[in-house]
């Protein structure tokens, strides 16, 4: 697709109208997300400069926001051609998982099967890289983060609820 | 000078240093190398690591990153046409045609040569620039501070001139990300939704690892990378006669040099504009003009000198104005302003150690660099078979645990993964993501000077209009603005009348 068309995509309209309403959202709500209870002067205090960025986007968008509402006849929703993210929204899910199974089940645990599942969904099907990559990497994981630079991870909720 | 040049020397040459900095080239090289990935990954996934080091340390250890990546984007853009970063793109013009002649030891070694000799140039002019620049920034106060920090935003929005209107929202939303938590002036609690986690801020690592790391790597995951087993490698090192050779090119090497420090020093302009530069300027004043786009060793000297004098030159504004003229920078302050230090003309009358280690780390980075790839050239080129998708998993594991250990805090993590999101989405379709990292790493210091020149100002920014510098700056600004918007009306009339007719 020519490199024009790519940007006239309506898909670019919609993510600045998006950016748009929020950014409209907070100028009108930021009175009370910002606490100016201070003796400074509204020129030395902390709301001015968020104020103009939120003006700042919001002009910004204005021009997505005509388009969006106003589609030219030749505009259309078609982005790249590269077809609906699912794999990587599985991947993402997972990344989401990944972090919570860190205080489940630990860092060893949830590293391993997340890489494990993640590399199966990626494709990489040998059975030397499944077994490899994810104990490999979680050693390594482990040596530099816990071993060496000592760090505090969250003691697994399992165990506890196996110790008790 | 030379005293502190001196003891920059011996703090590059310790131990920590030393191993930083070949570790931060090797992993440079590496992700140079692979497409797809580039320095910046390899520099927000080494972030995380560097805050376990001191400040010179951590600073030689991304340094290399950012330099070796521009070294090893020429090794796939001479090999196989797929340039490892943006930059080397203009490499293959004529290194692949080498390389199909059976001449690939001759297009790597100009590459390589000139990824050298760019670099050390560009340390040379930024050592000498470096103080005179901050001399004259030593005069500044905060509304000449503003007015360079609003001119170096827009250099930066202006480079994206066809995506005017998004690279401001971009800005407009990293600024707004670095207002969140309790302001540092006035104690006050903003945009904190009531969480206490948020109290503490955005943090920079989060955001950059999140929207380089693992919206770059979620890229990685839907698309594969070229894969191929076709290397044309005469031999596994880097011959040391077709570097003799192509020695003879040293006046290009030189001007190309030159040309890449003096443009990675304006904000937003990049490596893409210096090589394209370099290799435009190198053609027109060559004896064998067609040559070029055939396949010339000169061609490839010519780019590469010119993307990898980039680094240095984007230093010189970074140091002496503490404004990064492109991501990679931005990282670099983010370093700087973590551990305490901050960059502007006192930075190098305050640590003058600190600045003359890094200097010193500079021009060692370039010769590891340079020496790792003649020494190791086809293990180095063999990277490009590893899976990007293996690649791709791999580093969201790293990331994640490597942003949860700077404060132990999850909250971090989850950031990064909305950040991720977002970089995804961004990087997909093509908005330039570098201004929402401006915007965070200038909110701060930008909103600061806006706030200490409104208070000098009595509320009023017309103090702005009262100094000379500033006024300079202001009338620079605009015409910025403005020239380009004149331009392409002017050229939309003149396609119409032509239409007319």
């Amino acid at each position: 697709m020519p490199k024009k068309d790519y940007y006239s995509s309506r898909a670019h309209d919609l993510l600045g109208s998006i950016f748009g309403v929020f950014a409209l959202s907070m100028l009108i709500t930021s009175p009370w997300q910002v606490d100016t209870s201070g003796p400074d002067p509204f020129y030395k205090g902390p709301l001015i400069f968020p104020l103009i960025v939120f003006c700042l986007m919001l002009a910004g968008s204005l021009p997505s926001l005509w388009r969006l509402f106003r589609p030219s006849e030749k505009s259309s929703w078609y982005l790249d051609g590269q077809g609906k993210p699912f794999k990587t929204m599985v991947i993402l899910g997972l990344l989401i998982i990944y972090l919570a199974g860190i205080i489940f089940i630990g860092l060893e645990v949830s590293t391993w099967l997340f890489l494990l599942i993640a590399l199966k969904l990626v494709n990489q099907d040998s059975i030397l890289k499944l077994t490899l990559i994810p104990v490999l990497v979680t050693l390594i994981l482990f040596v530099i983060f816990k071993y060496f630079l000592d760090i505090w991870f969250p003691e697994p909720l399992i165990m506890e609820i196996f110790l008790e | 000078m030379f005293e502190h040049l001196h003891a920059g020397l011996l703090a590059a040459v310790s131990m920590s240093n030393l191993i930083a900095l070949f570790f931060g080239t090797f992993v440079g090289i590496v992700v140079g190398i692979l497409p797809g990935l580039g320095p910046m990954v390899g520099m927000v996934v080494l972030l995380p690591f560097s805050f376990a080091f001191s400040p010179d340390v951590a600073l030689s250890l991304l340094l290399g990153v950012f330099c070796g990546g521009y070294f090893g984007g020429a090794v796939p853009a001479v090999l196989l046409r797929t340039p490892g970063v943006p930059s080397s793109l203009v490499t293959s013009f004529d290194g692949y045609p080498l390389t199909q002649k059976g001449e690939a030891q001759t297009a790597l070694s100009a590459a390589l040569l000139g990824s050298f000799g760019g670099g050390v140039i560009s340390v040379v002019i930024l050592i000498f620039l470096a103080p005179a620049l901050a001399h004259v920034a030593a005069s500044f106060g905060p509304p000449e501070y503003f007015a360079v920090a609003v001119f170096g935003v827009v250099l930066v929005v202006m480079a994206f001139r066809e995506q005017f209107a998004r690279g401001i929202m971009l800005l407009g939303l990293g600024f707004w990300f670095s207002t969140v938590g309790i302001d540092g002036t006035t104690l006050s609690e903003r945009f904190c939704f009531g969480t206490l986690s948020m109290q503490n801020g955005l943090d920079i690592v989060p955001i950059c690892l999140g929207l380089f790391g693992i919206g770059q790597t979620l890229i990685l995951v839907e698309r594969d990378i070229m894969k191929t087993n076709d290397i044309k490698l005469s031999r596994s090192t880097l011959d040391f006669s077709a570097i003799v050779k192509v020695l003879k090119y040293w006046k290009t090497l030189i001007r190309s040099g030159v040309i890449g420090t003096f443009v990675g020093l304006l904000p937003g302009t990049g490596s893409i504009l210096a090589s394209f530069l370099s290799y435009d300027v190198a053609k027109r004043l060559s004896k064998e003009k067609e040559r070029f786009g055939k396949g010339t060793p000169e061609g490839c000297l010519a780019s590469e000198a010119g993307n990898n004098a980039v680094p240095a030159g984007a230093m010189i504004p970074l140091l002496t104005l503490g404004i990064p003229g492109d991501a990679l920078s931005a990282v670099l302050l983010g370093v700087f302003t973590i551990n305490g230090i901050y960059p502007g003309p006192l930075l190098l009358v305050k640590e003058p150690v600190l600045i003359s280690t890094i200097y010193i780390s500079m021009l060692l980075i370039n010769v590891v660099a340079f020496l790792m790839l003649i020494i190791w050239l086809r293990p180095f080129a063999m990277i490009v078979k590893v899976p990007g998708k293996l690649l791709a998993v791999v580093i969201m594991v790293i990331s994640m645990i490597g942003i949860y250990a700077v404060n132990t805090r999850l909250f971090d993590a989850g950031v990064a993964i909305a950040m991720g999101v977002l970089g995804y989405i961004l990087l997909r379709m093509g908005w330039p993501v570098v201004t929402l990292i401006m915007g965070v790493v200038l909110g701060e210091i930008m909103e600061n000077r806006l706030r200490e020149t409104l208070s000098l100002g009595d509320g009023s920014l017309g103090i702005l209009f009262q100094r000379p510098i500033c006024i300079f700056l202001i009338v620079l600004t605009s015409l910025i603005i403005l020239i380009p918007f004149v331009l392409d009306i002017r050229k939309n009339i003149r396609n119409k009348k032509l239409n007319q007719f």
